[in-house]
C-alpha cells in the first residue's frame, strides 16, 4: 500500500515525502533495485511527463488566460484615466492622467445604486424561483413515465432552440392583455412579466436549466430513490429528502448561471420593462443617459473615441457587483461539487 | 394526503407513478402554454399573415406563403446571412467542445494558483450573454458608434501583429501571418464561448469517483488510457448538453446576423417576414439538433437505464 502511493501517485506528494528527510530516500533507492526494467521504464516515463506538463499547463493557461482578460484589463486602464487620454497615441494601458471623473461620472449617469439594488432584487428572486422550478420540472423528466413524455420533453428542447426574439411580440400581448376573455390586466413594466415565467420554469434559458437537471437526476444511482420508497416516503418527499442534498452542487451551479443570465439579459427586459431600470438596460441607454445628464442636452456631439472612457467604465461597473458575487459564489461552488463528489 | 393514498393504492403502480410525473411537470405545463405555445403559435401564424398595426391590436391578412416566398428569393441578405452561419457553426462547435474539455481536464488537475485559474476561465459565463461582451466585442452599431468598433478591433489585430514581430517571423509571408491572425481571432471567439462548457465538463469531472482514479493508478494506466477510459465515459452524458449548448448559442448570440437581419425587419414593422425568417431558421436548427441528439444518445454512457 505505502509503496504504491510514494511511486505511483502525483507530484505533490513525492515532494512532500522528499521533503521528509533522507530515510525515505534510502527507501526508494532500495525499492528501485529491487524493480524489474519494464517498472523503471514506467517510472522513468511517468517522471518525465510529471516535470514537462506543468510547463506546458502554464504556457496554456497563461496565453489562453490573457486573451480572456484583456478586455477587462483594458476596462480598468480606461476607467481611470481622462477623456483627452484617448487622443494620445502613447497611451495604450497606462493613463497619463488618472482621474475618479469619468467613473464618478459614469455611476450618476446609470442612477447605478437604486439601479443596482432593483436589479439585485429581481435577479435573485427570480433566479431562486426558477431553479426550484426547473429542478421539479427536470426530476419529473428523468424519473417517471408518462404518456407524451416523448412529445413534452420536445416542448422543452423547443423552448431552449427558440430564441426569445421570435417569440418577444406575442408575448408582449400575452401580458399586455393577461387573463381569460374579458377578465384582463395590464401586466407591462411590472415585475410579474419576469417572476411569472420564472415561477412556472419558463424563463430566461429556463429550457437549458430543466435539460441540465434532467440529465443530473438520470445519472443518479436509482436505488436512491427505491430505497426511500421502500421506507414508504413519497415521491415528492424522496425528492425533498433524497434528491435535493444530492444535487446540491448542481442548484448552485444552475442558481449560478441563472442569476448571471438573468443579470445580463437586455432583450426581455427592453421589451418588458418601460420605467423599471435594471443595469443591462441603463448600459445599452448609456450614450443618451450620458448625453442628457451630464452635458443636459440630447444634441452635443463627443468623439467616438472619448466616448469609449465612459462605455468602458459602465461596463466596468456593471459586471463589478456580478463579479464579485460570482467571487463568493465560486467558493461555494467547487465545495459543493467536491463534496458531493465524495458523496457518489 | 390521506385521501390520496388512499385512491393512489387502487391504482396499478405504473399508473400511480404516472400521475406523480404528470404532477411533477405540472407547474411548468401551465407556463408552457402561456408563455411559450401560445406565443410560438401566434408567431407561425403572422408568418402566413400580412401583418399590420391597428387600433389597439394587430391586423392580420391571410397571404399564405408568400412571405416565405419572399424571403427565400426577394431579401438580397437572407440567404446568404444564413449559409454563412450554418457554416460557422458546424466548424466551430466541435472546437469549442474539444476546447472546452481540454481546459475542463486540465483546470480539474491539483496545482499552485488553481483556484484562480479557473475563475479566469469561468468569466466569460458571466460577461459573454450580455451587452457588456456586446461592447468588448467591438459591436456598437446598437449604438451607432461605428469609430468605435473600428478603435477597438484595430486594438485586437495590432497586439497580434505585435507578437508576430517580437517572434522575428512577421516578414516571412503574409499568408502565414494572416492565417496565424485568423486563428488568433478565432480563439478569442472559442475561448470566450466556452466559458460554461468548461464549467459544466469540471463538473462532470469532480463527479468521478476517487475509487476509479486509484484503480486505474494501480493498474499503472497512462493519461492518455486514463482520459479515454475512465474521464471520457464519466463526462459523456454531459456532452450532449454541452453540444446542444454550444450550438444555440451560437445561434442565439448577438453577433449572430441572421438574428440580426430578423431583428432589423422587425423594426421595420415587417412582422410577417420577419415570422417567417424567424421559422425558417428555427426549423433548419431543429432537424440540426435531431440529428445531433440521434447520434450522441447513441454514443453515450449513463450510469442508470
Amino acid at each position: 500500500m505505502a509503496e504504491i502511493s510514494s511511486d505511483g501517485t502525483a507530484v505533490i506528494k513525492t515532494e512532500k515525502e522528499i521533503g521528509n528527510g533522507m530515510s525515505k530516500k534510502e527507501a526508494k533507492k532500495i525499492r528501485m533495485q529491487n524493480m524489474t526494467a519494464s517498472e523503471k521504464a514506467y517510472l522513468r516515463r511517468r517522471s518525465m511527463a510529471e516535470k514537462v506538463w506543468p510547463f506546458f499547463r502554464f504556457v496554456i493557461l497563461f496565453g489562453l488566460g490573457f486573451v480572456i482578460l484583456y478586455p477587462l484589463i483594458y476596462m480598468v486602464s480606461c476607467t481611470f484615466r481622462e477623456r483627452t487620454d484617448m487622443n494620445d497615441p502613447t497611451v495604450m494601458w497606462i493613463p497619463r492622467n488618472y482621474t475618479l471623473k469619468i467613473l464618478k461620472e459614469t455611476i450618476v449617469a446609470m442612477d447605478f445604486w437604486n439601479t443596482l439594488k432593483t436589479t439585485l432584487v429581481l435577479n435573485i428572486g427570480c433566479s431562486l424561483v426558477q431553479v426550484v422550478s426547473c429542478a421539479i420540472t427536470g426530476y419529473g423528466f428523468a424519473r417517471f413515465k408518462f404518456k407524451g413524455k416523448g412529445l413534452l420533453f420536445g416542448i422543452v428542447i423547443m423552448m431552449i432552440l427558440v430564441p426569445t426574439q421570435v417569440i418577444s411580440l406575442p408575448l408582449y400581448t400575452q401580458f399586455r392583455f393577461f387573463g381569460i376573455g374579458n377578465l384582463t390586466m395590464n401586466l407591462i413594466d411590472t415585475k410579474a412579466t419576469m417572476y411569472l415565467p420564472a415561477l412556472t420554469a419558463n424563463g430566461i434559458r429556463s429550457g437549458l436549466m430543466i435539460l441540465i437537471f434532467r440529465q443530473f437526476f438520470k445519472g443518479l444511482p436509482k436505488e436512491l430513490e427505491d430505497a426511500a420508497y421502500i421506507d414508504g416516503c413519497g415521491p415528492f418527499m424522496t425528492f425533498v429528502r433524497v434528491m435535493v442534498p444530492n444535487a446540491a452542487s448542481s442548484f448552485l451551479t444552475v442558481f449560478l448561471f441563472s442569476v448571471v443570465w438573468y443579470w445580463n439579459d437586455y432583450y426581455v427586459s427592453a421589451t418588458f420593462f418601460t420605467n423599471t431600470k435594471t443595469i443591462a438596460l441603463m448600459l445599452q441607454n448609456l450614450d443618451t443617459e450620458l448625453k442628457l445628464r451630464l452635458f443636459n442636452s440630447a444634441t452635443v456631439e463627443i468623439s467616438p473615441r472619448e466616448q469609449i472612457v465612459w462605455k468602458e467604465a459602465g461596463c466596468l461597473i456593471s459586471i463589478a457587483p456580478i463579479l464579485v458575487l460570482y467571487t463568493c459564489l465560486q467558493k461555494y461552488f467547487t465545495e459543493g461539487i467536491e463534496r458531493s463528489g465524495l458523496v457518489a | 394526503m390521506t385521501d390520496n393514498k388512499k385512491t393512489g393504492r387502487k391504482m396499478p403502480y405504473e399508473k400511480r407513478k404516472a400521475m406523480y410525473g404528470y404532477g411533477f411537470i405540472s407547474l411548468w405545463m401551465i407556463g408552457t402554454l402561456f408563455f411559450f405555445l401560445i406565443p410560438m403559435i401566434k408567431s407561425l401564424w403572422y408568418s402566413f399573415n400580412e401583418v399590420s398595426i391597428g387600433t389597439g391590436k394587430m391586423v392580420t391578412e391571410w397571404v399564405g406563403l408568400a412571405k416565405y416566398k419572399y424571403v427565400l428569393n426577394v431579401d438580397e441578405h437572407y440567404t446568404e446571412y444564413l449559409k454563412d452561419m450554418l457554416l460557422e457553426t458546424l466548424w466551430k462547435t466541435p472546437l469549442v467542445i474539444i476546447f472546452s474539455l481540454f481546459i475542463a481536464v486540465i483546470l480539474n488537475q491539483k496545482f499552485k494558483g488553481r483556484t484562480l485559474a479557473r475563475a479566469i476561465f469561468f468569466l466569460p459565463v458571466i460577461i459573454a450573454t450580455g451587452p457588456v461582451y456586446k461592447i468588448i466585442n467591438g459591436d456598437m452599431s446598437s449604438t451607432g458608434n461605428t469609430g468605435a468598433a473600428q478603435f477597438s478591433t484595430m486594438f485586437s489585430t495590432d497586439l497580434v501583429g505585435e507578437l508576430l514581430q517580437f517572434l522575428g517571423i512577421y516578414g516571412l509571408s503574409d499568408n502565414m501571418s494572416t492565417m496565424i491572425s485568423t486563428i488568433a481571432d478565432n480563439i478569442f471567439g472559442i475561448v470566450w464561448a466556452s466559458g460554461i462548457q468548461i464549467l459544466i465538463f469540471l463538473a462532470a469531472l469532480q463527479n468521478i469517483p476517487p475509487s476509479a482514479k486509484e484503480a486505474a493508478q494501480v493498474e499503472g494506466a497512462t493519461a492518455w488510457e486514463y482520459f479515454w477510459k475512465i474521464t471520457f465515459p464519466y463526462v459523456s452524458p454531459f456532452i450532449l448538453a454541452n453540444l446542444i449548448f454550444t450550438v444555440i448559442d451560437s445561434f442565439t448570440s448577438p453577433t449572430n446576423t441572421v438574428m440580426g437581419r430578423i431583428l432589423a425587419m422587425k423594426e421595420d414593422w415587417k412582422f410577417g417576414e420577419a415570422s417567417a425568417m424567424a421559422w425558417i431558421y428555427f426549423l433548419i436548427v431543429l432537424a440540426a439538433i435531431g440529428l445531433i441528439t440521434l447520434i450522441v444518445n447513441k454514443l453515450i454512457y449513463y450510469e442508470v437505464d
